[in-house]
């Protein structure tokens, strides 16, 4: 099978643009449960309710920009109010039972979604027309936007968590919660601020990613598999692992869609497979993140 | 195991009750309901068993729910038009998938253990759906109402036929189950894996195989209740491996309590007759199947029959320990 350069180039960019609309929307699974060992399954409600806020906005004053802010601004509320209304009560239970609590929110937002916006898929049209040529090839210029936003929310992500003194506490809270508590640090507070900014960078994935795609109520449920493929790959609670697999199966999918279409959703699964054989944990996932 | 010690009778005799009280139950709910509870709290059973003896939680249930579907379907549209033969072509597809999936899944631990499950159920649906079209039609599903032959002693063609056999078979499940959780070895060896694995490593157990045949056993049983599920609807579509299914086994073993005998029939009964009913008023399933979900996790710790089992215990041998239960 022979794929030529411009061909390739243009795979290579495009995968680029998933991996950056990956990595956004697990980013903040990723971190969740790092910080709170919860499984966060309603991200996928929060980036199918980005989407279609952002889609109704643009209807409404013909702006994509506003549209995702407040599509984001949105999720942000809400993401606050199920935090302290429902997560609060599961955090000293077992795992399963975030994963299940969470299921069932997201299918609970699916079907208020499918209650507001109805069932038909809706297009949402590229703010930033026009292509770009890189060596020699024309690519669409939104998404080399998508790809810088992507690697800028990652260096943001990187500052809050390294340089600030809140994402000090989150870091250590991944370590060892008990201890941060014990310095007398709100863990809850950490908790729900964590929860809010993997909610809100969720809905900003699902706005970024409703010009690329038709917007539909199930596009969450749609994306999940590929979501946890990346988190699985690059394992739980490692926000550098999560960068990397999403790269790396945004280039999958991107490349396996050329050869042979379905290769684009086996492909990242067989990937999958053979890591865990490998590495049980995934590639940057530790031992000791357990309970 | 002090579980069994606490019934006061064998629960063998209860077994058959539940399920002739459960049978007469058909002379007042609507037969399609009663039919739908067993199949049902067959498929459940698999998963209570992981998630109540093994710590295991599988949101990948409905992809070997698929698998038995499925190879009662190819045996019944492609091959031979007798049920009894779809049945055993159902299960052993059902049989390969989970051993050939138990491999790669059973050594994760536990959230890998989950997630990877559910990716291989959304894989399982996408193959379905659109990779294998020539052979399973796509989202058309595959029809063979009209192939299934009658039978001589009990006509799986007619739902009467299919009601006595459902029966059959969940009491022989459960009889199954009942052996293997509280009268054998292999169940005092599962519930070690998940109260303390490397114990029972330490007594010389293989914890793997320990853990992938339990997996094999449950997910298999999984694969029995969808081939009866085909042969009485003479129709699979692949919306049964759907992803947004996923959990609704799990929830349904914690709503009636993971790990006991009877919680799956007691969360079957409970969760699709509360489905039913409030799917009459609001039309939406999802949104009402997630507010259900939701409610359960935050109420429910040991399901229906683990706080009845425990307040039951507590009455007859009036001494504090607590029955084993997750």
């Amino acid at each position: 099978m022979e794929i030529d350069i411009k061909l390739a180039i243009s795979a290579f960019v495009l995968g680029l643009g998933m991996s950056g609309v990956y990595f956004l929307l697990t980013v903040g699974l990723s971190l969740c449960y790092g910080l709170m060992r919860v499984i966060s399954l309603d991200q996928f409600f929060y980036y199918a309710l980005g989407a279609h806020i952002t889609y109704t906005l643009i209807n409404i004053t013909g702006n994509f920009w506003l549209g995702l802010l407040t599509g984001v601004i949105a999720v942000l509320f809400i993401a606050y109010s199920i935090e302290k209304l429902i997560y609060r009560q599961i955090y000293k239970k077992p795992i399963m039972f975030s994963m299940i609590l969470s299921f069932g929110v997201n299918l609970a937002g699916v079907g208020i979604i499918k209650y507001i916006w109805g069932l038909a898929p809706k297009p949402v049209k590229a703010p930033i027309g026009g292509t770009i040529p890189i060596l020699g090839t024309d690519v669409p210029g939104y998404r080399v936007f998508v790809i810088l936003l992507a690697i800028l929310i990652y260096l943001g992500v990187w500052y809050f968590l390294n340089k600030t003194i809140v994402g000090t506490a989150v870091r250590a809270g991944i370590d060892d919660a008990e201890k941060v508590e014990a310095l007398g640090i709100n863990v809850y507070k950490l908790f729900t601020l964590t929860f809010i900014l993997a909610a809100s960078l969720s809905a900003l994935a699902g706005g970024l990613h409703a010009p690329m795609i038709m917007v539909v109520p199930d596009m969450g449920l749609s994306i999940t598999s590929f979501a946890f493929m990346v988190v699985i790959i690059g394992g739980l609670g490692s926000i550098k692992g999560t960068l990397i697999s999403s790269f790396i199966v945004g280039q999958i999918v991107s490349f396996g869609s050329l050869i042979w279409a379905p290769l684009a959703n086996i492909a990242p699964f067989i990937l999958m497979l053979i890591v865990l054989l490998i590495k049980p944990t995934g590639l940057y996932g530790s031992k000791y993140l357990r309970r | 195991m002090k579980l069994s010690k606490s019934m006061f009778f064998d629960r063998r005799y209860i077994i058959v009750v539940v399920f002739v009280v459960l049978y007469l139950l058909r002379y007042v709910l609507p037969e399609a309901f009663v039919l739908e509870v067993v199949i049902q709290s067959i498929y459940v059973m698999g998963c209570s068993f992981l998630i109540g003896r093994l710590g295991l939680v599988s949101f990948g249930q409905p992809v070997y729910l698929a698998a038995g579907a499925y190879g009662t379907a190819f045996y019944l549209y492609y091959v031979g038009t007798n049920p009894y033969i779809g049945i055993l072509v159902g299960v052993l597809m059902g049989l390969m998938v989970s051993i050939v999936a138990g491999v790669f899944l059973v050594r994760l631990s536990s959230s890998y253990f989950t997630l990877s499950n559910l990716a291989f159920c959304a894989i399982g649906f996408f193959l379905l759906q659109k990779v294998l079209v020539k052979y399973t039609h796509g989202d058309n599903g595959l029809w063979f109402l009209s192939k299934i032959d009658s039978t001589v002693i009990i006509d799986l063609s007619t739902t009467k036929g299919i009601v006595y056999f459902s029966f059959l078979i969940a009491i022989g499940v459960w009889f199954l189950y009942d052996y293997l959780m509280d009268r054998s070895v292999f169940g005092a060896a599962c519930l070690a894996v998940k109260i303390n694995e490397e114990k029972l490593r330490f007594l010389g157990y293989n914890a793997f195989n320990v853990k992938w045949l339990a997996f094999v056993i449950a997910n298999t049983t999984a694969a029995l209740a969808g081939s009866l599920n085909a042969i009485y609807l003479g129709f699979v579509s692949p919306s049964i491996a759907d992803v947004s299914k996923a959990v609704e086994a799990v929830a349904i073993s914690m709503l009636g309590g993971a790990g006991t005998l009877f919680g799956p029939v007691a969360g079957v009964l409970i969760f699709i007759g509360l489905k039913d009913i409030i799917s009459q008023i609001v039309s939406h399933w999802e949104l009402v199947v997630g507010i259900m979900l939701v409610a359960i996790m935050i109420r429910g710790e040991k399901g229906i029959v683990g706080s009845l089992e425990g307040i039951v215990h507590k009455s007859i041998t009036k001494n504090n320990n607590k029955p084993v239960s997750w």
